[in-house]
């Protein structure tokens, strides 16, 4: 018998019984529908996830830290032979090493605030590597080297996120660092003044760094407090596709485990694959439901075979072969599967679209101060279509249909037709 | 001369249960192209299971089977339905109609099965609906028409396909008298027409009066009527066979070539043909 004819019967026997076949392909809706909302949603999330990493990460700037992150070894701080010996790697633009000091105090007249960390930075090299990020609210890069300005980030000069600033450019401030020391009491405070260079604009949390909760100081200055030693190099290369090879080549520079390379673009690929691996475990998730509606498939088809056992019967006697009658119970579950996920495609990514809205219209984001996420008004995740879901969806839902209903429909193929003509 | 259906000692046996009830004991008898045969029995002499074996329906324990010279035996599932779907048609006591669907549907689902174009298998099956003169009630459903009228569909269903062979199971049995000798007048209206060997098993005596041929099945044996024992064709002509006698239990009218009687089922002994002159 052709297959048109097998599938056009087949639509006629679920036409006869509207509501079970309404009923069953319910199931696989549902199923397709919670499928691709799901996997929808988070390729929306992962995309928008990268994409903020992407802006925020300067992708060609690597960031080369003491110890290893993975093998626990915490290695002494750099010396300036070794930023001169990450200079001689090839594509590499500018390394530049800085030195950092925790929690400083400043003080403007009787105006106080706390600076998370005050980076101490070669300013022309630091310019270099980061040169899209410094933008200035007032004043600019100090000219001379090696003299008293500093640079405000913008959470230490708005200290209550208002429009009053702790200081503005050409004004002067005391900081208090407290310097370490060989006897009893090992700390001593000392104050330096500074003229304030320029303040910078919010940048909020870029990558690894975020500037906002920084106070820029001359590397000079601070090495004459701390002496010659570098905590952190920044390396720009030259093109952010040599990133990996240029982060190899440093790491051979020095002892197994004694430092690492953080590369933006590796992290980046790293939380993508991640996200990605949530976004199939959704979709997994949701393949429960589709699985527990093929087992309704199974079901109904089962008692479906044992009433229509007479007419299975008949179609023997007048010469259906067994492949026939399997076709055409196989060929009624491949529909209940098509339909269900031909309707359930659209209405998983009109749910996607629904949850996202209420996500973006009533939630709203929880701001890590300390961190300084970026700050975003409202949770904002588009759900994105992409074919290849919907072409793996509809494959899905009619195969996980056909082999549920596989069972019932050799169960009628096989059928003896003396028995099933006898059967009331 | 070669017969369109012959089948040499069938045996069957089924099991109830715990119970072996022996249908079929080793019947064995030849069909000519063209005739038709009626199978007189009364009910529980493993007339059904008779025709299932032949039809192809059913496989017997032992003994063969031979349709139109294949041997049923020897043929695959479906090969056998391959067989039942073009030289063989069924007529059943119970219509055996697919209820969803209208008659002329039902009538069309074996050239479906064949593989025809719709647009000829529709044309085909309202021919063969027009003559068994249905022609006005092709698109109602069986649930809509008469038992006669749903047997018209059921006899036009089985011959839509051009068969060798028309296999009728008690096509009277579930019908009144009236509509029951209309049904018997229509098929063999039809084997004359189309030619077209049909095999009928029965215990309704208008069929058997219509009938070319008799065979009387007993506990799944033919125990008598016209048996063809040999290739050639029985010289007793059909006047003298169909002279009158009386049965011997109940004294009514009866065939001379009545082995059993058709209203008692009374063994009438041997019958005694005329001599040849």
């Amino acid at each position: 018998m052709r297959l048109k004819r097998i599938f056009s019967m087949a639509w006629e026997n679920m036409k006869q019984r509207r509501l079970r076949a309404f009923l069953t392909t319910l199931g696989v809706f549902i199923g397709i529908t919670a499928i691709i909302a799901l996997a929808s949603l988070g390729e929306g999330f992962r995309t928008s996830i990268t994409e903020q990493m992407e802006q925020g990460f300067e992708l060609d700037v690597l960031t080369v830290i003491p110890g290893s992150l993975f093998a626990g070894y915490r290695r002494e701080r750099f010396t300036d032979i070794n930023v001169a010996d990450i200079r001689q790697v090839s594509n590499i633009s500018v390394a530049t090493g800085v030195m950092q000091i925790g929690n400083v105090t400043l003080y403007e007249g009787d105006k106080k605030v706390t600076a998370f960390v005050a980076t101490a930075v070669n300013f022309s090299e630091f310019q270099e590597v980061f040169h899209d990020r410094l933008r200035f609210e007032t004043g600019g890069i100090p000219e001379e080297i090696g003299n008293s300005s500093l640079v405000i980030g913008y959470k230490v000069n708005h200290p209550n996120e208002t429009e009053t600033t702790f200081a503005n450019s050409d004004d002067e401030v005391i900081m208090t660092v407290s310097v370490p020391m060989i006897k009893p009491p090992y700390i001593k405070l000392e104050n330096r003044t500074f003229t304030v260079a320029g303040t910078l604009q919010k940048t909020g949390a870029a990558g690894l760094t975020n500037f906002d909760y920084w106070v820029l100081i001359p590397l000079d200055t601070a090495r004459e407090i701390y002496g010659n030693v570098t905590d952190l190099i920044f390396v720009k290369v030259s093109n952010s596709e040599f990133s990996e090879a240029v982060a190899q080549e440093i790491e051979a520079l020095f002892p197994p485990y004694q430092i690492t390379v953080l590369v933006p673009i590796t992290l980046i690929q790293q939380v993508d694959f991640i996200l990605g691996m949530v976004e199939i475990f959704l979709a997994s998730i949701a393949s429960i439901s589709l699985l527990v509606a093929g087992i309704g498939i199974m079901n109904i088809m089962t008692v479906s075979v044992m009433e229509r056992t007479r007419e299975i019967g008949i179609l023997k006697a007048i010469g259906a072969k067994n492949r026939t009658v399997l076709a055409m119970f196989l060929a009624e579950a491949a529909l209940i599967g098509l339909v269900g996920s031909l309707t359930g495609v659209p209405a998983g990514y009109g749910a996607a679209y629904l949850l996202s809205y209420v996500l973006s219209r009533f939630v709203t984001p929880q701001q890590n101060r300390i961190v300084g996420t970026p700050e975003v008004e409202r949770a904002t995740v588009t759900p994105i279509f992409s074919w290849s879901w919907v072409i793996v969806a509809v494959i899905f839902g009619v195969v996980i249909c056909i082999l549920f209903g596989l069972y019932p429909a050799r169960k009628a193929a096989r059928l003896n037709p003396v028995e099933a003509l006898r059967y009331e | 001369m070669g017969f369109i259906l012959d089948t040499n000692d069938v045996k069957k046996t089924y099991r109830l249960g715990e119970v072996l009830v022996p249908a079929l004991r080793g019947v064995t008898f030849k069909a000519k192209e063209g005739e038709f045969l009626a199978i007189f029995g009364p009910s529980g002499s493993g007339k059904s299971t008779l025709l299932h074996v032949v039809g192809g329906l059913d496989r017997p324990d032992e003994g063969k089977v031979f349709v139109d010279g294949k041997d049923l035996l020897e043929l695959s599932d479906s090969e056998l339905a391959e067989v039942r779907l073009r030289k063989i048609g069924f007529v059943f006591q119970f219509f055996n109609l697919l209820p969803r669907l209208s008659a002329l549907r039902n009538v069309e689902l074996p050239l479906t099965l064949a593989e025809i174009s719709e647009k000829e298998s529709v044309r085909k099956a309202e021919e063969m609906l027009k003559l068994v003169g249905l022609q006005k009630r092709i698109e109602h459903r069986p649930s809509e028409l008469s038992g006669g009228e749903q047997q018209r569909v059921a006899i036009a269903r089985a011959l839509v396909n051009d068969p060798k062979i028309v296999l009728a199971d008690e096509p009277t049995g579930n019908l009144d008298t009236a509509t029951g000798q209309e049904i018997v007048k229509l098929m063999k209206h039809l084997n004359k027409e189309k030619g077209q060997t049909f095999v009928v098993v029965t215990h309704d005596p208008t069929i058997a009066e219509n009938a070319d041929r008799i065979l009387y099945l007993r506990d799944g044996l033919i125990e008598g009527g016209d048996v063809l024992v040999d290739t050639e064709p029985p010289d007793v002509p059909r006047e003298e066979m169909d002279r009158n006698k009386t049965c011997v239990a109940c004294g009514r009218k009866i065939l001379q070539l009545h082995t059993f009687c058709p209203y008692c089922f009374a063994y009438q002994g041997k019958t005694e043909l005329p001599e040849e002159g």
